[in-house]
């Protein structure tokens, strides 16, 4: 068994379909290259492909790891050149390097996510961008201030669960090099030990604001980076590979 | 690609995939370079739209002329159009995000009559006017096609023209003849005198139905160069024809997720109620072949693990069996695995299935339609009650987990003990298998009501009334409630009302469908949309009974609103094949089956 582990950038021409979706069109593409791509076992044998985090709908993002598993040696780039003739414009592989076959798995792996978060102008009105500004900074800190947001996790058959969210928010700050637009950063906890949907954290921010204009389906939300942890400290998951 | 206005919708809508168009395989030509350019409009999701095939012939078969365009519009989810009215979006084709204003010609695909309302909000998003009398040279030439132009009479003012039988030859032709009309700068009036020489081609202003003061049809008058009849197109050589190879693949899943390649056209059997059984006629078979070389590029070049073998009765295809071993052989290496969507109820079918779903059986789809043997001779179904039972026991001994079984009511001649029979037929299947499955046996059954259609044997018959379809679902409601580990779902007595007025109506409904449209009728197929309410007050403003038209019985002698439409089949054959159907009536009738 080879294993690949890949990077790949999302711009807005991709950004609203699913994670599943996604997978389906990484398997896709894979199946139209003549790859030796490995399969599961059992009655309903799949291609052995994960992506590290699932991306939300309407995200784009540039760093985005992904693995998937050969029964033939492929080297990285071949992987990247024959795929490259298969991916929609939108979706693009930027790196691979050959993996270990028994290193941990990437999604395993992901602790926390940094987000950009621009609102969109869609006015050229710069006055009500600087208006819109001081509403973010104002309801942005006040959310900080809580000890407690509480996301409340509907399940279909069991009862309705509310976890404190507010720990999961490592940081968030308004950038403000960004020549008048209004920008944020936030490094959101992520992953199968807990975290936080950057969705979530808007409407939050919506609602701590009171202004309509600035809700969830106003921001571009991009993926920058997804961390891993040494010791204590965060570190790019893309500096693996 | 898209504008920022669009943009902004997008992100507010669900599932804004439906309405990206930059999925793999999707066209993106200049339009400045080009001679014609369509929309195709399918009057229903995305989802929907994308799973038909007629779509996918289409478009390759056009998008392959050089100087032809098509583009692809589907309707907009409720959100959707909402967002777009609020924000004055014009509807916009998914490749090129161009109003549907800009387009040449506007292709409509007529597949069901429930789609009728969507047709009209779509022309009315592209703010077009609704009626071909009120709309002008400039604007686009309106379009229809696919199997409910066989009588597309309650859409008739709406459109320009109607293409019937199959497109993959005729459209570009007509496409190619408008760019030269194009150029010569010829008027509407013009261009539609030159497409009414063409076979196949229904231009229906040039036809004008006469009715009494009891509006009563007493005959329809052709005018101009116009013929008394347009007779449907066909493609003779399915080898010859085009075959789609590089169908669009969607990013989000549709209803038909999968490759598909067709067989044969066309179906053998002649059940009476079955309009593609007459009106795709003849049958034309694609050689094993051909079959097996557009398999292997359609998977090459979408990448799909399913193929499906599609026609109207797949296993009426001769040496299925031997093709299937031919298509493993070849697609093996690929893993892919081919799946029959049409299965005949034999113990052939039976063995092919078991074939294909090696591993994975969970239950067989299978329609008998009727649960006599005597209606099933009425309708043509014929299979007895021992290869039924034969075939579900091979099917049970080959490890099948259990049984979907399609059943209908309210065909011609159909009594309570006909409909009482289904629940006892299923019950006795229940009784028979379910201590030879593990688990639990499953079986679900889905009863629809019959709705007459054109260009069938049974085009004079009536639809039962409204309330006599609840009643007969009352029945079935009952029976089934006493016969546990049983799933059983009826059609909705409403839509099937409403698509009996539309399958056998005429121009005199088209108030009726502006009507319900402006009253919010759309997306009539969808039961989380539809509203009978709705539809109840269309009726009642515009004064037309619904009833007069799904209930009437036309005589054979009666000038019927599609006579002027043909289908290739002899119109006696429908007339004997009618009779044939009455003489197994009420006593049993005649037994030469």
């Amino acid at each position: 068994m080879y294993r690949i582990k890949f990077l790949f950038s999302r711009s807005r021409s991709l950004a609203y379909i699913s994670h599943l979706d996604t997978l389906r069109l990484f398997i896709r593409a894979l199946r139209r290259t003549d790859l030796p791509l490995a399969f599961s076992q059992g009655f309903n044998p799949h291609p052995r492909l994960t992506l590290a985090l699932p991306l939300p709908l309407g995200v784009t993002a540039s760093n985005e790891p992904g693995e998937v598993y050969f029964e033939a040696e492929v080297s990285p780039e071949q992987f990247i050149s024959e795929l490259l003739y298969q991916m929609p414009e939108g979706l693009q592989v930027i790196k691979a390097i050959e993996a270990e076959p028994d290193s941990p798995a990437l999604a395993a792996l992901v602790e926390a996510a940094m987000y950009r978060a621009e609102l969109r102008s869609f006015e050229k009105n710069e006055s009500l961008n600087d208006n819109l500004g001081d509403i973010t900074e104002k309801s942005l800190e006040k959310l900080m201030q809580k000890n407690e947001i509480v996301f409340t996790k509907s399940a279909k058959k069991k009862k309705d669960s509310h976890i404190n969210v507010r720990p999961y928010i490592i940081e968030a700050k308004r950038d403000t090099q960004t020549g008048g637009l209004v920008v944020l950063k936030l490094l959101l906890k992520a992953g199968s030990r807990g975290g936080i949907s950057p969705v979530f954290f808007l409407e939050q921010l919506a609602l701590e604001s009171g202004d309509e204009s600035l809700n969830a389906a106003c921001w571009n939300l991009h993926r920058e980076c997804l961390y891993y942890k040494k010791g204590d400290i965060l570190k790019p998951l893309s500096e693996r590979m | 690609m898209h504008n920022s206005k669009i943009e902004l919708v997008l992100s507010r809508v669900q599932k804004p995939a439906r309405y990206l168009g930059n999925e793999w395989n999707s066209v993106h030509k200049d339009h400045l370079e080009m001679a014609v350019i369509m929309a195709f409009a399918f009057p229903d999701l995305y989802e929907v739209g994308m799973s038909n095939q007629g779509l996918k012939i289409l478009y390759e078969s056009v998008n392959t002329q050089n100087n032809l365009l098509m583009e692809r519009v589907f309707t907009p989810a409720v959100d959707m159009e909402e967002e777009m009215r609020k924000n004055n979006l014009p509807l916009f084709t998914l490749e090129s995000a161009t109003p549907l204003k800009n387009f040449d010609v506007i292709g409509f695909s007529l597949q069901y009559e429930l789609s009728y309302t969507n047709v009209l909000n779509m022309l009315d998003l592209a703010g077009l006017s609704l009626y071909r009398s009120e709309r002008s040279s400039d604007d686009p030439l309106i379009i229809g096609g696919g199997p409910c132009t066989f009588n597309p009479e309650p859409l008739a003012p709406f459109f320009d023209l109607f293409v019937l039988g199959e497109s993959e030859e005729v459209l570009p032709e007509l496409l190619l003849e408008l760019a030269v009309l194009k150029k010569k700068d010829a008027g509407r009036k013009e261009i539609l005198k030159h497409f009414s020489e063409i076979e196949g081609v229904y231009v229906p202003d040039f036809y004008e139905p006469i009715y009494n003061e009891a509006e009563k049809l007493l005959k329809i008058n052709n005018k101009a160069v116009a013929p008394g009849r347009v007779v449907k197109r066909i493609v003779m050589d399915l080898d010859d024809a085009p075959y789609p190879t590089v169908p669009v693949v969607p990013f989000i899943q549709t209803v038909h997720d999968r490759a598909v390649v067709e067989l044969f056209r066309g179906c053998g059997r002649g059940c009476r109620f079955c309009q593609a059984g007459y009106i795709f006629r003849p049958v034309r078979r694609r050689s094993a072949e051909k079959i097996v070389a557009i398999a292997k590029n359609l998977v090459a070049a979408t990448g799909y693990d399913e193929l499906s073998l599609s026609s109207l009765s797949s296993s009426d295809y001769p040496h299925l069996d031997q093709l299937i071993e031919d298509l493993d052989n070849k697609l093996d290496g690929d893993r892919v695995k081919c799946s029959l969507p049409s299965l005949r109820l034999d113990s052939y079918s039976v063995k092919l299935a078991h074939r294909l779903h090696q591993g994975r059986r969970s239950s067989l789809t299978f329609a008998p339609e009727a649960a006599t043997e005597r209606l099933r001779r009425v309708i043509r179904k014929n299979i007895s009650e021992n290869e039924i039972y034969s075939a579900l026991n091979d099917a049970v001994t080959a490890g099948w987990q259990g049984f979907k079984l399609y059943f209908m009511i309210g065909l011609p001649t159909e009594k309570d003990e006909d409909v009482e029979a289904i629940i006892s037929m299923c019950r006795d299947i229940r009784n028979r298998f379910r201590g030879r499955v593990k688990g639990a046996l499953k079986l679900s059954v889905s009863v629809a009501t019959f709705v007459p259609k054109a260009n069938t044997p049974f085009q004079w018959e009536p639809q039962i009334s409204l309330q006599e379809i609840i009643r007969r679902q009352q029945i079935l409601v009952e029976g089934f409630r006493k016969i546990p580990g049983i799933d059983f779902s009826w059609h909705d007595a409403e839509t099937s009302f409403l698509e009996a007025v539309f399958a056998r109506g005429d121009r005199l409904l088209a108030p009726l469908l502006e009507k319900a449209w402006k009253l919010g009728c759309r997306l009539d197929g969808w039961s989380e949309h539809f509203s009978f309410a709705l539809w109840q007050q269309a009726f009642a403003k515009t004064g037309i009974d619904g009833a007069k038209y799904s209930e009437r019985r036309f005589a054979f002698e009666d000038c019927l609103p599609w006579d002027h439409l043909d289908c290739g089949v002899e119109r006696e054959l429908f007339v004997r094949e009618n009779k044939l159907a009455h003489s197994y009536g009420e006593e049993g009738g005649a037994d030469n089956v």
